[in-house]
């Protein structure tokens, strides 16, 4: 009787986790299905597009490749460049200024330390886009579309970043170790940079991965901020690809872009998946 | 130095709007005139939203191509600057260009852009383009009228040049109408289908053959925008002339019977796979650079079906395109301003190769006609016929009107908003609607009702 | 915390230091992000625009862009609520699956009866789609489900669908497309926040209850989700805020158009079509301050539940 309710429970186990098993395995093959298809179709040209539907590479991998590297429209070296410049830039200059920031609202004592704190964590969740109007209005005034800093310098001001690093501090720094620094004669900003910094590491490493992908994939400024062919960025020659017209007749070449688009923020990935993930879960909430 | 020349270019000017008011009589050439010859900017921007004539420049007037975005002409750079046209980007770009062309360094002044019919008044009805005469570009005898009707100014002052003539046909299958008609000859294709009702007559034959007429509803837009008789915008407000209406009713009528393969924008990917050897259309529509440049499917090596076409000019006479090169105001470059426009409408030799090499319709009247009757000259894509004696015909019949500003956005809109309807999503109140509260966010200055 | 108040008297001496580490941020907050907002709300009380080559206004108008905002159209609907509705309905779309799934994820996952083996691989996997740049995705998608794209091959020739179906121009599948991209760009994320959820919940809780005969579903509503309850919150609002703010995918997908009839328009794409060719400064800014209005009102709930205690 009692084996028999263990064999029960057994099968009920087992078959709970092939549903299981099977749930996830679909939900993996959604997400990399389309990818896939993506990758297959940039292996072939044009007319092999048009003939029908395969799961399997052909041989126009390298040529597509050049049709999209050298596209007179869509100059994507030059778009990746623009992109890489802008994500690389933003990351760094995210992650430090955060990190100061936070340093100077945990650390130090001032009058408005709790007001800063509270306003940085109210204006936290304002979409980008109501500044948007305005941002234009000024760039167009004072001439400042197609300037590529233009988009990297507001990154100076990230409240969510801010927000990740200052309760990294609090987990993380213990306000003797600041003291004795000072004991030792080391100024403020000597203290930050060398001993506080460097405990920040993994923080700033996770803020400045998703800062980059972040920035490498945004879309809705920098569209309406740059329109000059060589200061786009990649997402907005990905957009144009979607309104047609007659120089995308390759779909070989355009499937190519797509992956091009994609190609270093997975690389990224496939490298720091692991801390990636650990990234996604620390910051975003006190448990 | 700069200021003086500027002094200067707008002493010419307003001289030559005094000549002009004066006499239509063409001034003698006052290129040689131009005292800003020996000191003019050593860099001319030309703003384009493709390659086309960026290409043509490269290899008929400039002395090097340095890359794809500089060539040098002497010791001037001729630099581009590229927009994509579609959704009004190139527009939006050169506007913004344009209105801060007095502040700009002379270096990246503008000093030609390109523009197209559908919003070439913005900018000819604006001084931010000048008096071509005042350059140096006069003689328009070989040109083609509406080419020059459609680069000037309501007061008739000409803004620019057209390099290219863009009378357009119907370009169909040869073994398509073959099957359907009995022939592909290109005069009694034309007999079948010289009035729309023929048109339609054919497009019930094709269908019980298994033939589409037309690949998208949108193929034959363009033949009837061009033959309206009002304008988009009347007095501020927006007007839908009774020829768009004859499209929406054809469009609504070819969905219905299956005359047509699509409904979808003429560049998609839907549209243009019609034009693989696959494809089931007899009919495309388009002028010389449409079958020479944009029907890269049918030239596919592997899928497509080179020299399976001809052209005949279908039901109504209608042009599409064709690119105006305009003077910007303020350009330290008006000789080679004046210099690229001369070559390209006047140089017989380059006129020439324009037809010869690059299948072009030329804007040069002597030169198409000279290929006219020229018995060895044809197009392989077309099955060896000899395209420009169509187009020569076809040329005469062009009228440029009822164009505004407006233009291309309410073209565009009213195609991607009429689909909807088309494609069963919404009745055509809403569609129209739609389009019209479409234009309203679009252009506040265009009143809506 | 009393820790740091100790601390915090003897380095009052050091409060400028406070002001001059802060100092960046504030600002390039102020030029960068103040001055705009500012400017942003400024002009909706203004007529505004560009007409081809002429600048039209700046010229006060008072509430004029309001009342043309909240104005019945052609079509005869208000369009800024029309396509509120289209954002929040969209996002509902993408989220109530997403959560659902989610949740279940993370149970599979946080299981000690089903040791899921694998996890790492499943994770990496279903977290991937995150990082997709949303614009080439539904570039991808615009590709794929095309007429003549690869899924109508596959459907024709395997004689699923007799003739191609028109994805991208119908209600539904455009609709479900758009949901479906939103769910495949944040499932994966959500699950990773609600399984630390769950590892953080302390496993006597779960032992007890064990032992106390309840079932697991008991467990489940008993148990985990209230305790869940806080971060789940969390996940739900910056979701919606997300969701308000939705524009690459619909936009890319759709051209800009939002077809068919307006039903897949949201917020943003309706803002940026007024910044498009007529640079429509005073209508944008109308449409900016009601997205400001909106996500303040959440963002002030999400503020509540990332600090409960404060009162």
């Amino acid at each position: 009787m009692k084996s028999n309710a263990n064999r029960s429970a057994e099968i009920k186990l087992l078959i709970s986790r092939i549903v299981v098993y099977a749930i996830l395995g679909f939900l993996s093959f959604l997400c990399l299905f389309f990818f896939y298809l993506m990758f297959v179709n940039s292996t072939r040209s044009n007319a092999q597009l048009q003939s029908g539907f395969t799961l399997i590479p052909r041989e126009n991998l390298f040529n597509n490749f050049y049709n999209a590297w050298h596209d007179g429209d869509i100059n994507i070296p030059v778009g990746m460049k623009n992109s890489f410049i802008i994500a690389m830039t933003s990351a760094i200059l995210t992650s430090y200024f955060s990190a100061l920031t936070a340093y100077g609202t945990y650390v130090y004592n001032f009058r408005f330390k709790k007001f800063v704190h509270l306003f940085i964590l109210a204006i936290m969740m304002i979409p980008s886009q109501v500044s948007a109007v305005g941002f234009i209005q000024l760039a167009f005034k004072y001439n400042l579309t197609n300037k590529l800093w233009v988009l990297i310098v507001p990154s100076i001001a990230a409240p969510s970043v801010y927000f990740y690093m200052r309760q990294y501090l609090e987990a993380t720094l213990p306000i003797d170790m600041v003291e004795a620094a000072r004991i030792d004669g080391s100024s403020e900003f000597k203290i930050f940079n060398e001993i506080v910094l460097p405990i920040m590491r993994p923080a700033m490493a996770v803020q400045m991965i998703f800062s980059f992908v972040g920035s490498w994939n945004n879309y809705f400024m920098p569209a309406l901020l740059l329109n000059k062919p060589d200061k786009k960025t990649v997402p907005i020659m990905i957009a144009t690809l979607r309104s047609a017209d007659y120089s995308k007749f390759d779909m070989g070449k355009v499937y190519m872009l797509m992956v091009m688009a994609i190609l270093p923020v997975m690389v990224i990935y496939v490298i720091l998946s692991k801390s990636i993930i650990k990234g996604v879960t620390s910051g975003s909430v006190k448990g | 130095m700069k200021k003086l020349l500027s002094i200067l270019l707008a002493m010419l000017m307003v001289f030559s709007l005094v000549g002009c008011s004066n006499s239509s009589e063409p001034a003698p050439a006052p290129a040689d005139e131009t005292p800003a010859e020996t000191e003019e900017g050593k860099v001319l921007n030309i703003w384009t939203w493709n390659v086309e004539f960026w290409d043509f420049l490269g290899k008929y007037y400039a002395d090097e191509i340095v890359d794809e975005y500089t060539y040098k002409k002497g010791d001037v750079t001729i630099k581009r600057t590229t927009y994509p046209s579609d959704g009004g980007a190139y527009q939006d770009a050169l506007d913004a260009a344009l209105l801060n062309q007095a502040n700009a360094p002379a270096d990246e002044k503008v000093d030609l852009f390109l523009a197209e019919a559908d919003y070439i008044l913005k900018y000819t009805n604006s001084d931010a383009t000048m008096d071509v005469k005042s350059i140096g570009v006069t003689d328009f005898s070989n040109t083609y009228k509406y080419t020059v009707e459609a680069a000037s100014d309501a007061n008739g002052v000409v803004k620019g040049v057209s390099f290219q003539c863009c009378p357009a046909a119907v370009i169909y299958r040869r073994s398509i109408a073959k099957d359907v008609l009995g022939t592909d000859d290109p005069a009694e294709v034309q007999a079948a289908l010289d009035s729309w009702d023929k048109f339609n007559d054919v497009a019930a034959q094709a269908k019980a053959k298994g033939y589409y007429m037309i690949p998208t509803t949108n193929a034959t837009y363009r033949v009837f925008s061009n033959n309206t008789t009002s304008p988009w915008v009347v007095d501020g407000k927006l007007n839908i002339d009774a020829a768009i209406e004859g499209w929406m009713d054809q469009s609504a009528d070819y969905v219905a019977n299956g005359y047509t393969a699509y409904t979808s924008n003429i560049w998609g990917e839907e549209a243009t796979s019609e034009m693989f050897a696959t494809g089931k259309s007899m009919c495309f529509f388009g002028p010389a650079w449409y079958f020479n440049f944009s029907m890269g499917n049918a030239q596919d090596p592997d899928k497509g079906c080179f020299g399976d076409w001809a052209i005949c000019q279908g039901p109504q006479a209608w042009f599409w395109g064709g690119t105006w090169i305009l003077a910007a105001t303020g350009t330290d470059n008006p000789t080679m301003v004046a210099d690229i426009m001369n070559t390209f409408i006047n140089n017989e030799e380059v006129c020439s190769k324009l037809v010869s090499e690059d299948a072009q319709f030329s804007n040069n009247q002597a030169v198409n006609a000279k290929f006219a009757a020229d018995e060895s000259y044809g197009n392989a894509f077309l099955g060896g016929q000899n395209d420009t004696a169509v187009f020569v015909e076809l040329a005469k019949n062009i009228k440029f009107q009822n164009i505004t500003s407006y233009d291309q956005l309410c073209n565009e809109g009213l195609q991607t908003y009429f689909q909807e309807f088309l494609d069963g999503n919404v009745d055509k109140e809403t569609a129209i609607a739609n389009f019209k509260d479409y234009i309203r966010t679009t252009y506040p200055s265009v009143t809506v009702e | 915390m009393a820790k740091r108040k100790s601390s915090g008297n003897r380095s009052i001496s050091y409060a400028k230091w406070g002001y001059i580490f802060i100092i960046p941020f504030f600002v390039v907050y102020a030029i960068f992000t103040l001055y705009p907002q500012i400017l942003t709300i400024y002009n909706s009380f203004f007529e505004y625009y560009r007409d081809g080559l002429t600048i039209v206004g700046p010229r006060f108008v008072g509430l004029d862009n309001y009342k043309t905002l909240f104005a019945t159209n052609h079509a005869g609907y208000v369009p800024i609520f029309k396509f509120l509705g289209n954002t929040i309905w969209l996002w509902v779309l993408g989220a109530l699956p997403q959560f659902v799934v989610a949740m279940m994820l993370a149970l599979f996952f946080t299981s000690t009866r089903l040791n899921i083996k694998g996890q790492q691989f499943f994770k990496t996997v279903i977290y991937m789609p995150n990082l997709i740049m949303a614009s080439a995705f539904a570039m991808l998608f615009f590709s794929l489900f095309s007429q003549v794209g690869p899924i109508n091959q596959f459907l024709i020739s395997s004689g699923i669908a007799s003739k191609p179906i028109n994805f991208l121009g119908m209600q539904v599948s455009v609709q479900t497309l758009i949901a479906l991209m939103n769910f495949l760009m944040w499932f994966g994320n959500t699950t990773i926040l609600l399984m630390a959820g769950i590892q953080g919940i302390d496993e006597a809780l779960f032992e007890s209850a064990r032992l106390d005969g309840s079932t697991s579903t008991q467990v489940f509503f008993n148990i985990t989700m209230p305790l869940l309850m806080p971060i789940f919150i969390y996940v739900f609002i910056t979701s919606m805020i997300g969701g308000i703010q939705m524009f690459d995918v619909p936009q890319v997908l759709t051209n800009g158009y939002g077809i068919p009839d307006n039903t897949s328009t949201t917020l943003i794409m309706y803002l940026n079509n007024f910044l498009g060719i007529s640079k429509n400064y005073g209508m944008a800014g109308a449409v900016s301050v009601l997205l400001f209005i909106i996500t303040a009102l959440l963002s002030s709930i999400v503020f509540k539940s990332i600090n409960p205690n404060r009162k």
